[in-house]
């Protein structure tokens, strides 16, 4: 099964296109890492493909569904991480995947084992806005992981991670359908079996 | 996953991180004694302070309720935590109900503080069960349309501007059958349970209309 098929996407902010057109194929269980300089459209793709934003045109499926139609499905099977991880800062670390146990309708059981996985058990009971920007950024990991989601969608994951962390981050996604923005080359070909350039010189080499 | 389940998951984030970062609750508290205190100084209190209690006291909530439901959600799109809180597949009727009911508590807590400030400033009655009975009726239908326009208006640049504007002239029902309750309650002349059955038909209309139009609200 395809988990993303996208045929002449578009995205547009009031009369400027920012994305697209755009024809776009991913296997499930396959991974894609989107480059580009600043500006090229990468966190435009992903808030399309994690169903943050709607399409201005085109079509796109997930998973064989609407992702314009079918999104409170669809939200059930990915997990996103944005360029910002958006915690609450005044609940812990733990509170704070509890919460978002309980809006994905999975058990609180699923919480400190997460920590666990991301090495944040330590920090449990700290509160999110005292945790590091890496630390957060694996809380971030952490949550986008709580569903257990068939296809991830990481903008820039490794903003912030250390050596450690960026190892963790290769274990944290195996096995699962995979889109990553970076800026990092070398992360991208660790990560990814595919890589998609939305720069303006690769898109012009193509045309 | 149920409705109750997210909309108390809600509400009990909300009303933690209040507690914690004590962002609005101190400040709506300061906001409501220096309010009755000023009017205590524009009314003459002495003659005519019965009179003018049930005004100062529904513009007093009024103001405060514009500050408590405009927070509800400015918070998450302050902090970034709207976007991850929308991409989750609960129900938006229920994280938004979640959202009215935490609003609605941190407004009662202020009338909680304004009530008895209004005995020692305007000589009412510090006790009132009548009194609470149409503040808090009043509270839950203002807080349902409260928090959707401060849904709305929280997508926008000009959200401190707009949430008045929106919000003000739908809660002018409230106001007017609200002064009237409190009236009766503080010895005026009237049916008492007229006005506080109004109060309860208008929640369950705001409710339910504010109810289905959040999740158009919070769909982009």
């Amino acid at each position: 099964m395809k988990a993303i098929e996208a045929a002449g996407l578009r995205q547009r902010f009031g009369t400027r296109t920012v994305l697209g057109p755009l024809d776009l194929s991913l296997e499930s269980g396959d991974s894609l890492a989107v480059l580009g300089e600043n500006g090229s459209g990468k966190t435009t793709l992903l808030r399309l493909l994690a169903t943050a934003a709607r399409p201005a045109g085109g079509e796109l499926r997930l998973f064989g569904l609407d992702a314009t139609r079918e999104r409170t499905e669809l939200r059930r099977r990915i997990g996103y991480l944005g360029d910002v991880a958006g915690h609450y800062p005044a609940l812990s670390a733990l509170e704070n995947l509890e919460f978002f146990c309980d809006l994905q309708g999975v058990e609180r059981a699923r919480a400190p084992r997460l920590l666990e996985q991301v090495g944040l058990a330590a920090v449990a009971r700290r509160r999110a806005g005292q945790l590091s920007r890496g630390m957060a950024q694996r809380l971030g990991l952490a949550r986008a992981l709580l569903h257990a989601p068939e296809l991830l969608v990481l903008d820039e994951p490794d903003a912030g991670l250390d050596e450690e962390g960026r190892g963790l981050l290769e274990k944290l996604v195996e096995g699962r359908s995979l889109v990553l923005a970076t800026h990092d080359r070398q992360l991208a070909g660790q990560l990814c079996r595919h890589t998609l350039d939305l720069s303006q010189r690769a898109l012009e080499a193509y045309q | 996953m149920s409705f109750l389940r997210v909309a108390a998951a809600v509400a009990r984030k909300d009303l933690r991180t209040e507690l914690r970062s004590r962002e609005t609750l101190p400040a709506l508290g300061q906001f409501v004694v220096l309010a009755l205190l000023i009017a205590n100084f524009g009314f003459d209190v002495e003659t005519g302070g019965a009179k003018v209690a049930p005004g100062v006291l529904w513009l007093t909530v009024t103001f405060a309720g514009l500050v408590a439901f405009g927070r509800t959600f400015a918070s998450e799109r302050d902090q970034a935590s709207l976007e991850p809180l929308l991409l989750t597949p609960a129900s938006r009727s229920a994280i938004f109900a979640g959202k009215a009911l935490a609003a609605a508590l941190v407004l009662v807590a202020c009338e909680v503080v304004l009530v008895p400030a209004l005995g020692l400033f305007f000589n009412t009655p510090v006790f009132s069960l009548e009194l609470a009975a149409a503040l808090v009726l009043a509270t839950i239908g203002m807080a349902g349309l409260g928090c959707l326009f401060a849904a709305l208006a929280a997508q926008t640049r000009a959200r401190d501007l707009l949430l008045p504007v929106l919000a003000l002239p739908l809660w002018v029902p409230f106001v007017v059958v609200g002064g009237r309750a409190v009236q009766v309650a503080l010895g005026g002349g009237g049916s008492l349970n007229g006005a506080l059955a109004l109060l309860l038909d208008f929640d369950i209309l705001f409710v339910v209309v504010a109810s289905l139009a959040a999740k158009f609200v919070l769909d982009d």
